[in-house]
Formats: C-alpha cells, sequence, structure tokens
C-alpha cells in the first residue's frame, strides 16, 4: 500500500530524511520509534503533504500512485490520514461544522453524495461512543479548550468517520495519562481492518502495548537503523536508544 | 428637565468658529495620524456640500420624530435643548453642526421591539439625534450607501436612566467617496449602549465614537468588523470614559485586509478619578491578506483611579499556517480552508449583534465582501 524508497527530505535547506526506505502492506500496523530530532515528525508531515517540506531525492508510492506531488486534500480524500501530535484550535468554528465540511469535502473530493448535518450528526454519535466523545464537546470551538486527552480522541473520532486507508498517527501518546492512553488505543484497535495500513510513529514504547504492531522500525539520523517484530520496542525500552544506534554505526 | 443651555443657533455658530479654528484634520494630529483627511478634501469641499439624503423605512410606535430640514418654528423643545448639546468637539463634528441643516431626531418613550432601519445616501452634512428616555429602547439599524464627495455626520445618542439602545452601522464600500461621522453618546445609570460598526472602505472612511458613561451601572459594548481590497480606508476610533464608578465597557474589533487597502482602530478608555469599580476590557485584532495591505492597531489607557479592572490587547497576523495544513490534511481545499479560518477570525466580532435577523444580513454583506477579496 505504502512504497517508501530512499527518501531524502530537506526543510528550510536542512537535509533531515537521508534515504528512508519502508514498505507497508494492507491491513498491516507498522511503528517507527526514535528519539527527538531523528526525523519522525518530518516523515508524518511529508507524507501527509506539509508545505516546505521538500522531497529532494526518492519516491513515496500509495498504491502505486507518486503521493509527493499531490496538495494535502487530495491525499486525504484518497485516503490517507495523519493524527497530529499538536491539533491546533479553531475558534469560531464549532467541532461537529468542522466535522460535517471535511468529510464531505473528501466525499465531494471522491465523486460521492454530500451528508447532510443531521446524517452526519448520527454518524459521529455512532463513532463517538466507543472514544467516549460527547456532544458537549461537539457543539464547542474545534479543540478550543480541550484537554489534551479530548484532543487526541477528537483525532481518532476523525480516523473513526474519514475512514481512512493509510492512518499516520504521530505521537498519538504524548500528554496522555494511562486511562487517556487506553482509550485512544481502543479507539485505535477498533479501526484495524484488512483493507487499512497504519503507521504509529512514537518516542516510547508504553502506547506499543496497547496498539500491538506487525513490525517496528527505529528511526535515527534521517534513516531506518534497525528492524524487527514488535519485541524490539520492548529491546529498546530495556536498552535506550544509544545502545541501538551505536549497534547500527 | 431643563438645563440652561445655550440656544441651537449659538451652538451652531460656535461650532463654526471651531471648526474654522481646528480646520480640517491632518496626519499630524494625533488622532488622525493615519487618516489624513486634509490630502483627501479640500475647505471648499466642506463649505460647499449639502444635498445628503437620508430615509427611513417606517417610524414606529413610541417614536416621535423631527426632520431637521423642516423650519425652526416647528422644532420641539427636546430637539432645541439637545441637538449640539452632547459632546461636540472634534472638528469634522463641529462641521457637520455648523453646515448640517439635513438630518433627522428621534425621541424614544417607549421600550421598540421591531429595529428602525434609516439610510443615509449622497453626501454633505447631516445630523442625527437620538433621544432614549428612562426604561426606554430602540435598536437602530444605519447603513451608509455608496456615494461620491464627502459625507459628514455628526450623531448624539442621549441615554436616560436605564435605557437601551442597540445602533448597528454597515458602510458599504465606496471607493471615490470621503465618509466621517462622529458620534457622541451620553449614557445615564444603569443604561446601555450597543454598537456594531461594520465597514467595507472608502477612499477615506472614518467612525469616531466618543462614548462618556455618565451614571453609576452605565454599560457601553462596541463591536466591529472591517473588511477592505483594493486602495480603500477604514479607520474605528473611540474613546470611552468612565465618569464614575461601576460602569463597564467592552471593545472587540476584527480587521481584514487585502490589496492595498488599510484598516485602523485606535481606541481609547479613560479611567477618571474616582471612577473606582470601572471594568473595561479592549481587544483589536487584524488579519493581513496581501503583502501591502496595512493595519494599525493602537489600544491606550489613561487611568486615574485605584480600583478598577482595564484590559487592552491588540496582534496582527497573517493566517495560521498550523491551521490551514491541519484543514488542508482532513480533506478541506486550500480555498475553502481560508475561507473558513477567515470567518472563524471575525465570528466573535459579530455575536455581538443581538437580533439573529441583522446579524444574519451583517454575515451576508461581510460574505460578499470577502468574496471581493479573494478570501471566499
Amino acid at each position: 500500500m505504502l512504497e517508501i524508497k530512499d527518501l531524502h527530505v530537506s526543510v528550510g535547506g536542512k537535509e533531515i530524511l537521508k534515504g528512508l526506505s519502508l514498505n507497508i502492506g494492507a491491513g498491516k500496523v507498522h511503528a517507527i520509534m526514535g528519539p527527538n530530532g531523528s526525523g519522525k515528525s518530518t516523515l508524518s508531515y511529508v507524507l501527509a503533504g506539509r508545505d516546505g517540506y521538500d522531497v529532494t531525492n526518492g519516491s513515496v508510492l500509495y498504491n502505486g500512485e507518486d503521493l509527493t506531488v499531490l496538495p494535502p486534500e487530495e491525499r486525504a480524500a484518497k485516503g490517507v490520514f495523519l493524527a497530529m501530535q499538536y491539533p491546533v484550535e479553531i475558534p469560531g468554528v464549532t467541532t461537529l461544522t468542522f466535522l460535517k465540511t471535511a468529510l464531505n469535502a473528501q466525499r465531494r473530493a471522491r465523486g460521492e453524495k454530500e451528508i447532510d448535518a443531521m446524517g452526519v450528526l448520527r454518524l459521529v454519535r455512532e463513532k463517538a461512543k466507543i472514544l467516549n466523545v460527547s456532544e458537549e464537546m461537539l457543539k464547542r470551538a474545534l479543540n478550543v479548550g480541550f484537554s489534551g486527552g479530548e484532543k487526541k480522541r477528537l483525532e481518532i473520532l476523525q480516523m473513526a468517520l474519514f475512514e481512512p486507508k493509510l492512518a499516520i498517527l504521530d505521537e498519538t501518546d504524548s500528554g496522555l495519562d494511562i486511562d487517556a492512553l487506553k482509550l485512544v488505543a481502543e479507539g485505535v484497535n477498533t479501526l484495524r481492518a484488512p483493507n487499512r495500513a497504519m503507521l504509529v510513529i512514537t518516542h516510547y514504547q508504553r502506547l506499543l502495548d496497547y496498539i500491538v504492531p506487525d513490525r517496528v522500525h527505529v528511526l535515527a539520523g534521517g534513516r531506518i537503523i534497525a528492524e524487527g517484530g514488535k519485541e524490539l520496542a520492548h529491546e529498546l525500552e530495556a536498552k535506550g536508544y544509544a545502545h541501538i544506534v551505536k549497534d547500527a554505526a | 428637565m431643563t438645563i440652561a443651555v445655550p440656544s441651537l443657533d449659538t451652538r451652531r455658530a460656535e461650532a463654526l468658529a471651531a471648526y474654522r479654528a481646528k480646520g480640517i484634520p491632518h496626519r499630524r494630529i494625533e488622532e488622525w495620524k493615519y487618516s489624513d483627511l486634509r490630502s483627501a478634501l479640500d475647505d471648499d469641499q466642506i463649505e460647499h456640500s449639502d444635498s445628503l439624503a437620508w430615509a427611513v423605512d417606517a417610524i414606529p410606535a413610541g417614536v416621535a420624530f423631527f426632520d431637521l430640514a423642516d423650519s425652526y418654528d416647528r422644532m420641539p423643545g427636546w430637539v432645541k435643548q439637545c441637538l449640539g448639546s452632547v459632546s461636540v468637539h472634534g472638528a469634522m463634528d463641529c462641521a457637520a453642526l455648523a453646515f448640517g441643516r439635513t438630518g433627522l431626531a428621534l425621541h424614544v418613550s417607549q421600550r421598540v421591539t421591531e429595529p428602525m432601519r434609516l439610510a443615509f445616501s449622497a453626501h454633505g452634512h447631516a445630523r442625527l439625534l437620538v433621544v432614549v428616555d428612562e426604561g426606554a429602547s430602540l435598536t437602530l439599524v444605519e447603513t451608509q450607501a455608496a456615494g461620491g464627495g464627502l459625507r459628514n455626520i455628526g450623531v448624539e445618542f442621549v441615554l436616560g436612566a436605564g435605557a437601551r439602545l442597540e445602533h448597528i452601522r454597515v458602510a458599504e464600500e465606496a471607493a471615490d467617496s470621503v465618509a466621517v461621522e462622529s458620534v457622541a453618546v451620553s449614557i445615564g445609570a444603569g443604561a446601555e449602549y450597543r454598537a456594531h460598526f461594520t465597514s467595507f472602505g472608502a477612499k477615506l472612511s472614518r467612525v469616531e465614537a466618543n462614548i462618556v458613561l455618565q451614571g453609576e451601572g452605565a454599560q457601553a459594548h462596541l463591536s466591529g468588523v472591517d473588511v477592505l481590497t483594493d486602495a480603500t480606508h477604514a479607520d474605528t476610533t473611540t474613546h470611552v470614559d468612565h465618569a464614575i464608578g461601576n460602569t463597564q465597557s467592552t471593545q472587540l474589533f476584527k480587521k481584514v485586509a487585502g490589496g492595498k487597502a488599510r484598516s485602523v482602530y485606535q481606541g481609547k478608555v479613560t479611567v477618571r478619578a474616582g471612577a473606582d469599580g470601572s471594568d473595561s476590557r479592549q481587544t483589536a485584532k487584524g488579519l493581513l491578506l496581501s503583502e501591502r495591505a496595512e493595519i494599525d492597531l493602537k489600544p491606550e489607557l489613561e487611568i486615574f483611579a485605584d480600583d478598577v479592572k482595564c484590559a487592552h490587547g491588540a496582534a496582527v497576523g497573517d493566517l495560521d499556517t498550523d491551521s490551514l495544513f491541519y484543514l488542508r490534511a482532513r480533506g478541506v481545499p486550500e480555498a475553502e480552508a481560508r475561507n473558513l479560518l477567515v470567518h472563524a477570525f471575525l465570528a466573535d466580532a459579530l455575536d455581538g449583534i443581538g437580533n439573529e435577523t441583522l446579524r444574519g444580513e451583517v454575515w451576508s454583506a461581510v460574505e460578499s465582501a470577502l468574496l471581493r477579496t479573494g478570501a471566499a
């Protein structure tokens, strides 16, 4: 589903990703772990299409199509979803209005029929239950005054609503206490599906106790330096990144 | 209530002398720093400019009405007493009193629920006087149609104890005209003045509000929105004077400027000695849609009392790139995402309009203006 080959990415003229390669098949959950500054967020932004992240070499194929030439909204319509580390607050737009706008924009782009306000509300309510997202949250301005846990739950609610084919979760565990983490992980696990690939980006192994990956990749210095099964996450936790980085050198 | 005041003729003569002494405001005068009226006008234009027109759709029950073009003999006592008496001090306000022979006066003696609509067009000088009796209320919707030349209006609002006036002013884009409006408001004990000023710009446009909170419990709530494009200009200048304690004022202005437009907010709040328990908040924010647009925000506080709550803030910026990326990454196309963010930026400044129908009307005018800026 996702094939990244020898990807080099520069931000403001500085090379951050230096030849990253990664393949994720449909139905698989891959984790990327890495220390701060290793390029984890850069990878998530370049996959979602943020301005200012220049692909200088290599390729990113999504279902065989070059992803790097598409604007972010087209990637979203084609099923790429990035759950962000820092969801933005937008005063003046209610959460429900935003969900309706985004869902219908994606549907329009795919040539599907738009869903009216009542229909969106019904759909959102159905998805909101498991994530404990209240009606009251939906009426508030998008992410304004939300706790860290509420923001992350809303990100996963959007993932449930948009039903992406490729979901990238960028440090979804950051700022969450253990209860909030479990709730979010449970939400993510219910979205595991044979036609959906996930890339879980995290600094800590803790999240991977709850979202158990098929493969773990270690990112350091802009490259994948180690790969393995889920046990690699535990090894990292026990020995630290320095150990692996040294071994790879 | 009778107060010994100079006759209307005397007040007019004094206003003429004051205007002549001051001359046309120019940018070396601090309050006109961002709006150089002198370069946009000449004396001749001010002294010979008299075809201003106004229209009201209906006079509601509970409102007495006098056409200021009517003869002095027929002028009711309340007009003679109040016209030009609230606080006429700026040069342009003086000019409106000295040269204006057109306009209208309203006396509100009840709670009037249906909004009253007043439309100004063409050019020249005019005066508007609204006296709201104790416990009475009115919603006044003032529209300014596009028109060439100079339009200079002097407005006086006199609010008795417990009175309430909601004043909604919407000025169409008028690239060829110079529009100045001076609003002087006197607010009695427990009375409330709510104003909403929306402007789509002119060659030069200025709304200057001088508000005095005269009685305990008096409140003034001001909000406004500018959406400007091309080479238009809009200046909102306010002075809220907490003359007595336990009074409250809020201000919230949002400005959007594209093209080579220039938007200005200058807001001064004065809390007089002894006016303890005054509560004042002012916020002004600007959103620049082009590199050549300019937004100047200048909130100012003058506090002479000890026990007060005063806050002010101002910020100008571009659309937030994080927000824009967030929306696009969720599938919202760039143009629609920009539009959504501009709406979100403006929303709270329009929420101040209490009447839902009127708020909808102002929003739709704002939408049209946003289309012209290319932000929608």
